[in-house]
């Protein structure tokens, strides 16, 4: 399922529980682990200078300072190292993902992993806070053709390996590829899939009346059994779900319940560069509110 | 020392001659290496006789010193009116002299010579515009630095890119099939929003070839896609060469002739194996000056003028949008305050002034001119390669306080740059005087902006 695993790290402690669940994945499934870190925006000719995640302070890019931060990472993931995973660290110059991403096209990695944000770690906020934190994030899903798995806090329900996943359902063409590789992963780890959707009467002002519901719940029950459910052919593993509220409210409610240790979305923003529509207002929450690990899955390629 | 190991008067001939300079921290022993430096005199006087035309010559003589040219530099203005921030002592001091000199000048006069050639003009030739002789101290400085690259009294990173432009024929190490392989990346990664999406590399015959800074190819690649995204829109029969698509030369800030010759011969190679009907060029000023306005003389071309017809950027975004090829739906105007920056190259030293005028009539309800504008507006604060240039970085961050203080003055938070080089030098000047503004190029507006026709649209 997993032989090749990009984790991209910004080496802070932001990334700490990314880099748990990274190592522990490669680990349980015997994969290749590229620890990847983007040293920043070229910006001065040849003479580059970057920001220093951790001091915040403008280093000269050079051999000296790029083995410096090898040796950083290296001593960040020590006890992870030592675990006898199969890992490559490695560090690059650009746009942070634009080499993230190209990286995973040279490796043809099976899934991405990274942290949501670096709010309140990063050191260079207003240097280039367009390309770090958040963006790196929302760009990456964006355009990677492999899963990306977002691990933004230390996870309470994950144990190194999948055996619960609750896909969250928005019938979207999109969301069609995130139910292939949720249940792909269910069938090939033998994990329980919870096929869930939302009806979202959070957001709309007036009170919906119970008809109203009744009709969308029927509907949505329609839709996710034709959509989805069809799919699973003999998988029995499977169970499917339909409450009404706030959907990321929802969602990461369904999912502690089901104690489900991987959260599967549709990332179907169409713009990332407008800070306002990033990512979309539910997945971005999940993101920041799950207790276990996000994957979001936006292309058909890597599932 | 007659010359050094890095820093020496020979060009960058092997990948190990510029691994030698790049693997040079912030060009340290380079700089070292440059205080050592022997003046061949005899030969710089020799490359004077031969390459010294009658306007410089001419030029140099009737400058009446008047200083009227002083207001109409920016680098004079916003160093506190220094004396020796004024145009025609700037060059008189430095080319006058070694002229006067008859090349007979030392090593420390050099490296002055190149301080005030990189850091003390940008090329952006404002001051031609204003002189009551015509006297431009641009062109002047060009000349000069092309002397002082003979001798090695270069900037380090400019002995890099011009390094690269030799190896690569690009400013950036981008060989052919990287190339070839980002375009295929570009087109997989947007199939999905664009379906029948292409990027045509190498067809013979299209309408259009597209040329671009290798920049976009190395760090951001999204520029190619969306460049295909409204040719594709806008119905384009176009293509990009695999070999010969860099139109920049950082050898021409570099004053490195021979590599400019080198590096728009592969251009121009590409325009006469492919045959297009007409190239246009990326949102880059000085890829447009290095192949449209000064390439031509490089490669020596009888009529002074490039293979096919040439187009910046904006003039085929003004023609689309004008002809209607490309349409913009109205609701999605910029609404804020928006201002223009005028890229030198391609506005003031190519005419192009108005072509920008015209896609702000399109796509911005409030557009905010600067003052002065179009063929008088100043330099970003970065041009001529000022802003790669880590040596003279201080003074090239004084240099953007021009541009702060015109941005500031149009009440605009939003500029769009269609320069790299202007881009740079905005987002730096953000970074710089945290003055509050956003920038960006045309091309991602554009996108936002266009009225899709459904059969592009990818079918739910």
């Amino acid at each position: 399922m997993f032989t090749k695993i990009l984790f991209a790290t910004s080496g802070s402690p932001c990334c700490d529980a990314a880099a748990r669940v990274a190592f522990d994945l490669a680990a349980r499934y015997n994969a290749k682990l590229f620890v990847h870190h983007v040293l920043g925006v070229p910006s001065r000719g040849f003479s580059q200078v970057v920001v220093d995640v951790r001091t915040g302070e403008k280093v000269e890019l050079d051999e000296d300072y790029i083995m410096w931060v090898k040796d950083e990472l290296k001593n960040t993931y020590d006890r992870q190292l030592k675990s006898g995973v199969d890992c490559e660290i490695e560090t690059s110059v650009g746009i942070p993902h634009r080499e993230v991403l190209r990286k995973a096209r040279q490796e043809d990695v099976d899934l991405i992993v990274m942290g949501a944000s670096t709010t309140g770690c990063e050191a260079d906020a207003d240097a280039y806070q367009r390309h770090f934190a958040g963006s790196t994030l929302q760009r990456v899903a964006k355009a990677s053709k492999a899963p990306v798995l977002v691990v933004n806090r230390p996870v309470a329900s994950f144990w190194g390996g999948f055996t619960n996943i609750v896909f969250g359902a928005d019938f979207s063409k999109a969301s069609e590829h995130a139910f292939k590789f949720a249940l792909n992963t269910a069938k090939e780890l033998n994990a329980k899939l919870h096929v869930f959707h939302a009806i979202d009467i959070g957001s709309t002002h007036s009170l919906i009346s119970q008809k109203q519901l009744d009709d969308q719940m029927i509907e949505a029950r329609d839709r996710m059994r034709r959509k989805y459910l069809i799919q699973a052919g003999d998988f029995k593993n499977i169970t499917a779900d339909i409450w009404e509220g706030i959907p990321y409210v929802e969602i990461v409610k369904y999912a502690r319940e089901k104690q489900a240790d991987l959260i599967v979305m549709a990332h179907h923003s169409k713009d990332v560069s407008d800070e306002d529509s990033a990512f979309g207002h539910t997945l971005e929450q999940v993101l920041l509110r799950a207790t276990c690990p996000v994957a979001s899955v936006n292309r058909a390629d890597k599932i | 020392m007659p010359e050094g190991t890095i820093c020496n008067k020979r060009p960058v001939a092997s990948r190990e001659d510029l691994d030698a300079l790049l693997a040079d921290s912030n060009g340290k022993k380079y700089y070292a290496e440059m205080e050592e430096l022997d003046v061949d005199a005899e030969k710089l006087w020799a490359t004077i006789q031969k390459t010294m035309k009658s306007r410089t010559k001419t030029w140099l003589d009737i400058c009446a010193h008047c200083g009227l040219c002083a207001d109409s530099c920016f680098l004079y203005s916003v160093n506190g009116r220094d004396p020796k921030q004024v145009p025609s002592y700037k060059i008189q001091s430095t080319l006058g002299e070694i002229v006067k000199k008859k090349g007979n000048v030392t090593n420390e006069f050099m490296r002055m010579c190149m301080d005030t050639a990189w850091s003390k003009c940008t090329c952006c030739n404002r001051c031609g515009s204003f002189c009551p002789y015509g006297i431009d101290m641009g062109v002047m400085f060009g000349y000069l630095r092309g002397l002082l690259h003979s001798q090695g009294f270069v900037p380090w990173e400019l002995k890099i890119g011009s390094g690269m432009h030799r190896l690569f024929r690009a400013q950036m190490d981008v060989t052919v099939e990287e190339f070839v392989d980002t375009c295929e990346w570009m087109v997989d990664e947007a199939l999905e929003e664009w379906p029948c999406l292409e990027i045509p590399v190498d067809k013979e015959d299209a309408d259009i070839v597209y040329m671009i800074n290798a920049r976009e190819a190395k760090h951001y690649p999204e520029d190619i896609v969306e460049a295909a995204i409204l040719f594709h829109v806008a119905g384009e029969n176009w293509t990009m060469p695999s070999e010969g698509w860099e139109m920049t030369s950082l050898s021409m800030f570099a004053g490195d002739w021979e590599a400019c010759k080198m590096q728009v011969d592969t251009v121009y190679g590409a325009m006469e194996r492919l045959r297009p009907k007409r190239m246009v060029a990326t949102e880059c000023g000085h890829a447009y000056r290095a192949t449209v306005i000064e390439g031509p003389y490089w490669a020596g071309r009888p009529d002074g003028k490039p293979p096919v017809e040439c187009l910046h950027y904006v003039e085929w975004v003004a023609e689309a949008l004008e002809t209607g090829k490309l349409k913009i739906d109205p609701t999605k105007k910029i609404k804020e305050p928006v201002t223009l920056q005028d890229s030198c190259n391609y506005v003031r030293n190519a005419g192009l002034r108005d072509c920008g005028r015209i896609i702000m009539k399109h796509i911005a309800e409030d557009f905010r001119e600067m003052a002065p504008n179009k063929e008088h507006n100043y330099c970003c604060g970065g041009g001529g390669g000022f802003n790669g240039i880590g040596r003279y970085r201080k003074q090239r961050n004084v240099a953007l306080k021009m541009k702060r203080e015109q941005i500031l003055a149009t009440g605009a938070k939003f500029v769009i740059a269609p320069c790299h080089n202007c881009w740079d030098a905005i987002r730096d000047l953000e970074e710089e005087f945290e003055i509050g503004i956003r920038w960006s190029f045309l091309k991602p507006l554009l996108i936002k902006m266009l009225v899709v026709p459904e059969h592009l649209l990818p079918q739910e």
